[in-house]
């Protein structure tokens, strides 16, 4: 192998290289978001909570059904609500990108978006 | 002097190089941020969730593919549902409020459901009948009571249940496709499709999608789930299986990767029931007992049609396991994966091989 051949074989990783970790910087910058919880009501927007700050909220319906969401330790849950079913009180907490918990008596999703994907497209329940 | 003749022909040849990593970059650049990942999530049909994932390149176009899933689903939820009525609809309700009066006319998609679901029944030896509502509906009242106020809840009375139970005779469903009515000869029998019916309709709603040229979708109907082709990279859609222990930190408890077309349905006792007495009673009826199953905390069947994931999975969840590994040892292309109350996992023998990817 000629000394140039081996100049080559180094300048074409190199463009290769920079070519594949810009790419990935350009993606990771475009992606990353902090983790929120949006809580939608029939499909409107009631709030978006970050993740990152623990509180306890209270959401009430003028019927008087509720449902409380709290906050805490970098996960989102569904710890109280007025439904009979009770399956989103039982649902396991949530934090990652994509993950929900619905309550459908009142008619509540609580969604985590950006952050942490856990790679996974849907799942069976 | 080397360095002179070899020139011309390396700077080509490093141009052409660096033209190819400037293309493919550029494509994988492009593509990810033409063709974005969208979900929609809507809460009214099918009395469920229903979710789509799919690839587009802006919101409105992804928008436009969901909302063609969505009119096909609201259609099937009509003509499928049991507890409402619809204006110029006659649905299974209708069925049901006419039986031993007369034969109702009915939209063929109903026939081709009670037609598999009466298949369903031979090949499931009677674990899946959709003539059992009379049955059904005496648990679904107690359980209703007894979610709303655990101090009523009581079980169904022995007597009425022997009683509705005589009423379940799927042969006294009579179906005439030349006219395409329904009809059913015994007056105080009832249709309840729910371990057909979501199955059923996001195969026939996906079959629609891929006839529209739909691709890269991916279709949750209340847990039940089925794909048309992969992610738009070209890797299988990932799914968690629901852990039934809800108090668990890790929310699955496996994660498979399905192909084109495959589907995934869990049954379990972990979302609904009532508990009478400190017993837990769900929400899947044991046709030959008339009480609720409870042999497992969950099955989860994948095979090639959602509809037989959806019966399969009801069906597996009133066998033993030793009678479902054997019902799934005999079809191909059908896996399963059974969570008992412990907490361990049995599964089928290719289940971990086709679908579980470490």
């Amino acid at each position: 192998m000629k000394k140039n051949d081996i100049i080559l074989i180094a300048i074409t990783l190199v463009v290769a290289l920079a070519c594949f970790i810009g790419t990935r910087i350009w993606q990771k910058s475009n992606t990353d978001e902090d983790a929120v919880a949006v809580v939608t009501i029939d499909g409107d927007i009631y709030g978006e909570f970050p993740l990152s700050e623990d509180i306890v909220e209270r959401i009430e319906f003028p019927d008087g059904s509720f449902n409380v969401l709290t906050v805490s330790e970098g996960y989102a849950d569904v710890t109280e609500a007025s439904c009979p079913d009770q399956i989103c009180v039982h649902h396991n907490h949530i934090r990652y990108s994509g993950e929900s918990i619905v309550c459908l008596p009142n008619k509540l999703v609580v969604e985590v978006k950006g952050g942490e994907d856990n790679g996974i497209d849907g799942s069976t329940y | 002097m080397k360095m002179k003749k070899l020139l011309p022909v390396l700077l080509p040849g490093i141009l052409f190089l660096i033209l190819i990593a400037g293309i493919i970059t550029y494509r994988s650049v492009s593509e990810a941020a033409q063709l974005n990942r969208y979900t929609a999530t809507f809460l009214d049909v099918f009395d469920t969730r229903t979710e789509i994932v799919g690839f587009a390149k802006d919101k409105d176009e992804f928008a436009k593919n969901a909302q063609l899933i969505k009119d096909e689903l609201i259609r099937y939820n009509q003509l499928y549902d049991i507890y409402n009525d619809y204006p110029g609809v006659n649905n299974i309700k209708t069925i049901n409020d006419n039986a031993g009066v007369a034969p109702v006319k009915v939209d063929p998609d109903i026939i081709s459901l009670l037609e598999f679901s009466i298949d369903t029944y031979y090949e499931t030896d009677g674990a899946v009948n959709v003539a059992l509502g009379s049955v059904l509906s005496l648990w679904h009242k107690e359980r209703m009571i007894g979610m709303d106020d655990p101090d009523r809840a009581a079980l169904p009375d022995a007597e009425a249940l022997k009683e509705a139970s005589l009423h379940t005779d799927i042969t006294d469903i009579v179906i005439d496709k030349e006219n395409s009515t329904v009809y059913l000869a015994d007056p105080d029998m009832s249709l309840d499709v729910g371990s057909t019916g979501k199955g059923y309709a996001v195969q026939r709603v996906l079959e629609y999608a891929r006839e529209e040229g739909l691709d890269n979708i991916l279709l949750s109907l209340g847990g039940n789930i089925s794909c048309i082709g992969t992610r738009i990279d070209g890797t299988s859609f990932r799914l968690g299986i629901q852990n039934p222990d809800m108090d668990s930190d890790e929310q699955y408890v496996e994660m498979v990767d399905i192909g084109d077309g495959e589907c995934v349905v869990s049954s379990g006792d972990y979302q609904r029931y009532y508990y009478v007495d400190g017993v837990r009673y769900c929400h899947i009826i044991d046709p030959k007992t008339l009480y609720p199953a409870g042999g497992f905390a969950s099955v989860s069947v994948i095979t090639d049609d959602s509809g037989l994931a959806d019966s399969y999975s009801t069906a597996l969840y009133t066998m033993s396991y030793e009678d479902g590994l054997s019902f799934v040892g005999k079809r191909d292309n059908v896996e399963a994966m059974w969570i008992m109350h412990d907490g361990t996992k049995r599964y089928s023998e290719g289940f971990i091989g086709k679908y579980v990817k470490k």
